[in-house]
């Protein structure tokens, strides 16, 4: 929770295990084969010195580029697939609003604010999900509880896909 | 607010967790009939990104009731079950597990089991507290017990978990039991503890 991974190297694989209100943010750029990849918990953060890079959306999008550009990504090449963001529980502690739906509200407005467009996103509905980014094939697939692996979005060269489904 | 703990601050937590998952594990026994045993509890404060791993396998599917505790503190109740072992559970309660009345035997032993916890809690910290009704959900362990945890934890790092094993004689269930306190609960149990001010 809270964490961020970038890579270039194909055979590796960024992944986040059982996303339920948190959100998986990859941002890729695929002439250069880099892959970032965050596991945002909550929508903003106060001013904290040493919180993690990954937690917050407001401080992930801006770190997820830093760490892309060092690795050699373009910024204007730069893409966004999300996961995640459900509402598992009705109820709570301390304000109960949907954390799930306001992640993942926060991520696109983060995105949006560093002109990142979205080409797939997974997110909204009850189910915990894995999300995986393979860095060589440049593709992200999820998988929910008992479910099987399917590909959400591909940025290999081909035929290009995207995805979209929001869960209300 | 400080995150670290000491060592004393942990064994009160732990204590509270023992007297707590005690009660708990007695009226799940006069429940079921059988008799109950209790793991060593522990209490854990961990940096965030550890909290799930230390619970579980965070893609292994588990059962879960969430009892949400309000009042002088906030915190979550957590009740972990295998989901073979929920089945279990369900079989010794006559119903059948993954159905709507099995759900709701599970909810119910959850709100038993979190309720006489709480109690506990509350005589031995003089907390005026009191639960919400259970939510039972059926998930990946990483996804449950994260999304509790950002509810929980606000803006801090770490997270503090008392985590008790249970189990119950002649029959392969087994469940843990977690007391996710919110930042404020945890300052405000540790000083009706007479350990408060790290």
């Amino acid at each position: 929770m809270g964490e961020l991974a970038v890579s270039t190297a194909p055979e590796d694989e960024l992944m986040t295990i059982g996303l339920g209100s948190c959100i998986g943010v990859a941002v890729v750029d695929r002439a250069r084969s880099v892959a970032a990849l965050a596991h945002v918990m909550l929508p903003e953060a106060a001013a904290i010195p040493d919180a993690p890079a990954g937690k917050f959306a407001d401080l992930a999008i801006p770190a997820l580029v830093a760490e892309s550009e060092r690795m050699g990504a373009r910024r204007v090449r730069l893409e966004a697939v999300l996961v995640g963001g459900a509402q598992m529980f009705d109820v709570g502690v301390g304000s109960t609003l949907d954390i799930g739906a306001r992640n993942a509200q926060a991520v696109r407005e983060a995105l949006a604010k560093a002109r990142i467009p979205v080409r797939a996103q997974e997110t909204g509905g009850r189910r915990g999900r894995t999300m995986r980014v393979h860095v060589g094939a440049m593709t992200v697939t999820v998988k929910e509880a008992g479910g099987r692996e399917v590909e959400l979005w591909s940025g290999s060269p081909g035929p290009r896909r995207s995805a979209e489904a929001i869960h209300r | 607010m400080s995150t670290d703990y000491t060592d004393l601050q942990l064994d009160a937590m732990r204590e509270l967790a023992n007297i707590g998952s005690g009660n708990a594990a007695t009226a799940l026994a006069s429940m079921l009939g059988r008799e109950v045993e209790l793991s060593v509890p522990r209490a854990l404060a961990l940096p965030l990104a550890d909290a799930v791993d230390a619970v579980g396998p965070a893609d292994r599917t588990v059962s879960s009731v969430v009892l949400p505790i309000f009042g002088d503190i906030d915190a979550l109740v957590l009740l972990l079950f295998p989901t073979e072992d929920a089945a279990t559970l369900c079989g010794l309660l006559g119903v059948e597990a993954g159905t709507e009345v099995g759900d709701s035997a599970i909810g119910e032993i959850g709100n038993i089991l979190g309720t006489s916890y709480i109690n506990a809690l509350a005589s031995m910290a003089g907390l005026a507290i009191e639960p919400k009704p259970p939510h039972v959900v059926t998930d990946m362990l990483g996804a449950i017990v994260a999304s509790l945890l950002s509810q929980t934890v606000g803006e801090t790092d770490s997270a503090l978990v008392l985590d008790t094993g249970l189990d119950v004689a002649d029959a392969a269930c087994s469940l843990s039991f977690l007391l996710l306190p919110t930042t404020g609960g945890i300052e405000e149990i540790l000083g009706r503890l007479g350990v408060g001010g790290a």
